[in-house]
């Protein structure tokens, strides 16, 4: 036995403790902090604190008109418009979504800037997204837009392999020039450090960034230069104790700290190709970094982003209240998507068809006594969305009683008991005993069979 | 309705449900071990009890019962 082992008592009870500090249902479970989180930076512990978050102004930034566009056909203006005006529904009147930005390329990009404007929304913010060329960022002026993104591309991969600069001298300075020709203009500029989980931190990232604070001394606190950290391949690694350039924490620290890029103008923008994007993002927040950068349901180039209706729980999570967030726009935007021939995954979580729809019988069971049991939220009050049943050959009577009610709107004491559907129970096990089937039962058929085999209880709940 | 009674309807709803014969139904034969109902049979059975008594009986408690005697138990309060 280890020399740490410490011992552990039954705590007998006959009272549940169901946690609901933590778990309290109408909210999403809420992540609680105990001390704080520590990460060693060059040989010496850094401490973090997480309590920081609930007051710190941390938001969510959009990017699904912009790295969301570059993973499917273009969208039409007035697609986007109404997308728009759901995100700011969404993220409500704190600006808990605070910005998002659109290509200025095509005449299209620009009409629908003008029509998402003519909104009259405050948030999000519409800022603008440009390459590092000075002819690009005369479309930004002509937009008339108070900030834009600029890609300035920070590892060796970009700088000499895509951009064929012949030194990192050579391309730090043709950034710079343009990020002085946005002072100039009155611009405030968002360097996008693409692939600055691949880049040389110490040998170009940091030296660039120092030299963007130092030149943005010289404007107005609205023009100083934002940054946002791009890991563009889904390099980056949210755990402690891990080297440079792959790591969240330390990367945000030299920032922050090291040269001097506060919270406020930092942002994390992530990708999904070692199924990190979420988790980064969320590490983002934590160790300082108070934007993220996120996509409606995750929907990025390749892999895509983080997705944003998981930051939005994420961040009530962390917040421990909604801050004026109405989640169940998240419902209406996956609607409208789906409705667009947009195609989500019906495991999806929050969204997918079947993201709180359960099938096996004993978690139907458990659903019919306390839908706590088998369900994350009260998604009804959230989402919209109740908790369902979808009966397969594991669904047993159990899952049947509770499609069956649900489909009634019976709750409480008026719930039939699962003796009065005893014929639909058997046509569900039949189906797959007797007649071979391999697929779930839809709800259509369902409905079909009850109407034939509950004749009585239809003409109650379902007739006249 | 005298116990007697309530026991010859049972021991009847049982092998109509099951499908069994009447000499295997006895006072402690288990629905399930000495009977085979399976679980959508055991529902079936207890909305044939409930058909057949013309009672509505308690979900949970009904599903306790696992021989034919306590069925014959149970079905017998009920009435009363």
């Amino acid at each position: 036995m280890s020399e740490n082992h410490k011992p552990y008592p039954l705590v007998d009870t006959t009272e549940p403790n169901l946690l609901e500090d933590t778990f309290n249902y109408s909210l999403p479970p809420l992540i609680r902090f105990d001390g704080p989180v520590v990460e060693y930076i060059d040989g010496r512990p850094v401490e973090f604190d997480p309590a920081a978050l609930k007051t710190r102004d941390i938001v969510i930034t959009d990017t699904t008109f912009r790295d969301g566009q570059q993973a499917r056909p273009p969208y039409t203006v007035d697609q986007m418009v109404r997308i728009y005006d759901l995100l700011a529904k969404l993220g409500g009147p704190n600006g808990v979504i605070r910005q998002t930005e659109f290509f200025l390329y095509t005449a299209n990009d620009r009409k629908t800037l003008d029509r998402c404007r003519e909104l009259g929304h405050k948030f999000p913010e519409c800022t603008g997204w440009i390459q590092a060329v000075k002819g690009d960022f005369r479309l930004v002026k002509e937009a008339k837009l108070k900030e834009s993104g600029m890609l300035t591309s920070c590892s060796d991969y970009h700088i000499f392999h895509k951009l064929k600069f012949k030194s990192r001298k050579a391309c730090m300075d043709s950034y710079c020039e343009v990020v002085d020709a946005a002072f100039e203009a009155g611009v405030r500029l968002r360097c996008h450090l693409e692939d600055v989980t691949r880049a040389d931190i110490d040998g170009f990232v940091l030296p660039f960034v120092e030299r963007l604070m130092r030149m943005s001394e010289q404007v107005p606190e609205e023009l100083s230069v934002k940054i946002r950290m791009c890991d563009t391949m889904g390099f980056g690694v949210s755990f402690p104790g891990v080297e440079l350039p792959r790591s969240i924490p330390k990367l945000i620290y030299k920032f922050n700290r090291e040269v001097g890029v506060p919270g406020d103008r930092l942002e994390w923008h992530g990708h999904n190709d070692f199924h990190k994007v979420h988790a980064n993002g969320a590490a983002a927040w934590l160790y300082g970094c108070d934007a993220v950068n996120a996509t409606l349901f995750g929907f990025g180039e390749r892999t895509g982003n983080p997705p944003l209706e998981g930051a939005i729980f994420e961040y009530i999570a962390l917040k421990g209240e909604l801050c004026g967030i109405n989640t169940e726009v998240i419902t209406e935007l996956a609607e409208y998507m789906r409705s667009i021939g947009l195609p989500i995954p019906d495991n999806y979580p929050f969204v997918g068809k079947a993201f709180n729809t359960t099938r096996a019988g004993i978690h139907a069971g458990g659903l019919r006594n306390d839908e706590r049991i088998y369900n994350i939220f009260d998604t009804t009050e959230l989402l919209g969305r109740p908790p369902r049943v979808a009966l397969t050959d594991k669904s047993g009577a159990d899952g049947v009683a509770l499609w069956v009610n649900d489909f009634f709107g019976l709750k409480g004491d008026q719930r039939l008991s699962k003796f009065k559907m005893h014929k639909v129970a058997r046509w569900v096990n039949d189906q797959y005993e007797k007649h071979g089937r391999m697929t779930a039962i839809s709800d259509e058929e369902l409905e079909q069979q009850v109407k034939e085999l509950m004749p009585e209880y239809w003409e109650k709940y379902k007739g006249g | 309705m005298d116990k007697n009674e309530v026991q010859q309807r049972v021991v009847k709803v049982i092998c109509q449900v099951l499908s069994v014969d009447e000499e295997m139904v006895k006072p402690d034969s288990h629905f399930v071990f000495d009977l085979g109902a399976e679980s959508t049979q055991s529902v079936e059975l207890v909305a044939a009890f409930e058909g057949e008594f013309d009672i509505d009986m308690d979900e949970d408690a009904a599903l306790e019962v696992q021989t034919v005697g306590n069925a014959v138990d149970f079905i017998t309060k009920c009435l009363k």
